[in-house]
């Protein structure tokens, strides 16, 4: 491992995000959009029935932890897709940086990236609603720490998906995430959803780290229960995408994809 | 094939620097020069067309090897397995002194490429550019090296451009640039002066000649202008469909084809190919 390549890698990244402004949403548009439209819904339901104003609090907390996980999978995704889309991608293949530093590179800026989207979504959670993600105290991090583990799976299959596909996988890279959003009971319990994604939503490791989150809420104290079966769900999911997004690494050499891009 | 001058050529004081200076080979006719690139058997069948079929290429260090062939005749591929990006389905390649796929990064730490038809990353200056690709390579200040490069290839009044504004004579020099920042032993072109007007292209050119007398870069081209190919060029082998059909001076090629030059014996395998007489 060289940390001059993996320090290139970031700011190779960071000067794509700096001189590209519509990047810029990601971090500080999208994210309060959704505070606003998600905040107002939830303050609108507890006027009109009182016992629902514990809602507001789930419903931005949730977006919050829904924003770790998008941010961190989204950087990672797009870094990758960025190099197909500017034909950079055979570029980098042909200097001696190797894909794991390549990977931890875009994860390490995938985090600087997800600190300012947090800001930005602390600022207006405050300032519009009154709402303090901190306020949930030292617990919250472990499970912003399982989220952005798996925002990073989830990254690593849709950049497996691209090398495989082409840029017809990319809309996976937008997709997927509202698989989680819907199934993993980002806003409420999984017991609202239909029977059978109720079953299917007790294996996804978001669908504890984001009941976990609730628990903490609802002054429940830590469900260590919750983070254990996520942290058990969670490594193995990082180990999949993992070896997924290697063997497709290993097809796109095979097969001779690069050429699609140069 | 008899022994080219490709064969005789010294490693350079630079390349002993390098730690790249000639060393024995065992169980090989060609164990009197350290190679660059060693690749044999080398096979790569896509969707059951064969694009390269058990080729042997050896390049010596310090010399000047063009690849030349019809289109789809097996350069770019080969290009591509010798640089790691393209697994080829049979077959061993040393480049550099490492065993590839496990050597890859190590390999590449030796190796530069340049293709005409890729660009560079937008939006970033040419200096900017410079600086990251030196980062690739592993330089730990850049700086210094970057500055040193911008001089050495003209670039002053260009590095503070962004790279979409170049125009492609600009950019072709900047990828080269960028591609030697690290001192390669070994430099892969693919079609360098693609789309360049003439006066460019000899510029480009003698940048690559220039770089090679100084610091005994091997170079590895592929071309569509047999002109610039046989200036820029000792060795040079024909390919087709996959296979090697001649390798050899510009001169003895000719010869063995039994024309004037270079094009006339790119003619001539091109006409093959399709069947049909030679033009």
């Amino acid at each position: 491992m060289n940390r001059t390549r993996i320090a290139a890698v970031i700011r190779r990244h960071w000067l794509v995000l700096w001189r590209s402004p519509h990047r810029w949403f990601e971090i500080a548009f999208w994210p309060v959009m959704d505070v606003v439209l998600w905040g107002s819904l939830g303050l609108f339901v507890a006027q009109e029935n009182e016992a629902s104003r514990a809602g507001v609090p789930y419903l931005l907390a949730g977006l919050v932890l829904f924003w770790t996980l998008t941010s961190v999978q989204m950087t990672g995704s797009v870094s990758v897709m960025e190099e197909t889309w500017t034909r950079n991608l055979l570029n980098v293949l042909t200097t001696s940086v190797k894909p794991f530093e390549y990977i931890l590179g875009v994860s390490v800026f995938g985090l600087a990236k997800l600190a300012l989207t947090l800001g930005s979504l602390t600022v207006t959670t405050i300032f519009l609603f009154g709402f303090d993600m901190s306020a949930i105290g030292w617990s919250v991090i472990p499970i912003v720490t399982l989220l952005i583990l798996n925002g990073w799976a989830v990254a690593f299959v849709v950049i497996g998906l691209i090398l495989r596909f082409g840029q017809s996988a990319e809309i996976l890279t937008w997709g997927l995430n509202y698989v989680v959003l819907a199934i993993s009971g980002v806003f409420f319990p999984v017991e609202a959803l239909p029977p059978g994604l109720r079953d299917f939503a007790q294996f996804l490791p978001t669908t504890h780290a984001f009941a976990a989150a609730r628990a903490v809420l609802d002054g429940d104290g830590v469900p260590w229960r919750r983070l254990g079966l996520s942290t058990i769900g969670t490594a193995g999911a990082l180990a999949v995408s993992v070896w997924f997004g290697a063997r497709m690494l290993g097809v796109f050499r095979s097969r001779g994809f690069v050429t699609r891009y140069s | 094939m008899t022994v080219g001058p490709y064969i005789t050529g010294q490693p350079s004081q630079e390349r002993k620097r390098k730690g790249l200076s000639s060393r024995p080979r065992s169980g090989h006719n060609r164990d009197i020069v350290s190679l660059d690139v060693d690749a044999r058997g080398l096979v790569k069948v896509f969707k059951g067309a064969v694009a390269v079929d058990h080729l042997d290429l050896a390049v010596a260090a310090g010399s000047r090897v063009g690849l030349l062939g019809p289109n789809g005749a097996g350069k770019t591929t080969t290009l591509l397995m010798l640089l790691g990006v393209i697994a080829p389905d049979a077959g061993t390649i040393e480049v550099a002194g490492q065993q590839l796929p496990h050597g890859r990064s190590r390999a590449m730490e030796k190796v530069g490429f340049v293709a005409g038809y890729l660009p560079l990353p937008e939006n970033l200056t040419v200096r900017e550019a410079l600086s990251l690709f030196a980062g690739f390579a592993g330089l730990r200040r850049p700086g210094p090296v970057v500055e040193q490069a911008i001089e050495a290839f003209g670039l002053t009044d260009l590095a503070d451009q962004r790279n979409q504004e170049l125009s492609s004579g600009q950019r072709t020099l900047v990828s080269i640039t960028k591609a030697v920042l690290h001192r390669p032993v070994l430099l892969v072109l693919d079609e360098p002066t693609a789309s360049l007007d003439p006066d460019i292209a000899i510029r480009v050119r003698q940048a690559l000649l220039d770089l090679h007398g100084r610091d005994g870069t091997t170079l590895l081209v592929t071309s569509h202008n047999m002109r610039e190919v046989e200036k820029l060029c000792e060795r040079v082998i024909l390919m087709s469909r996959g296979k090697i059909v001649a390798d050899g001076t510009p001169a003895a090629i000719a010869t063995q084809f039994a024309v004037d030059d270079l094009e006339g014996a790119f003619l001539a395998v091109a006409a093959e190919l399709r069947g049909g007489p030679a033009r």
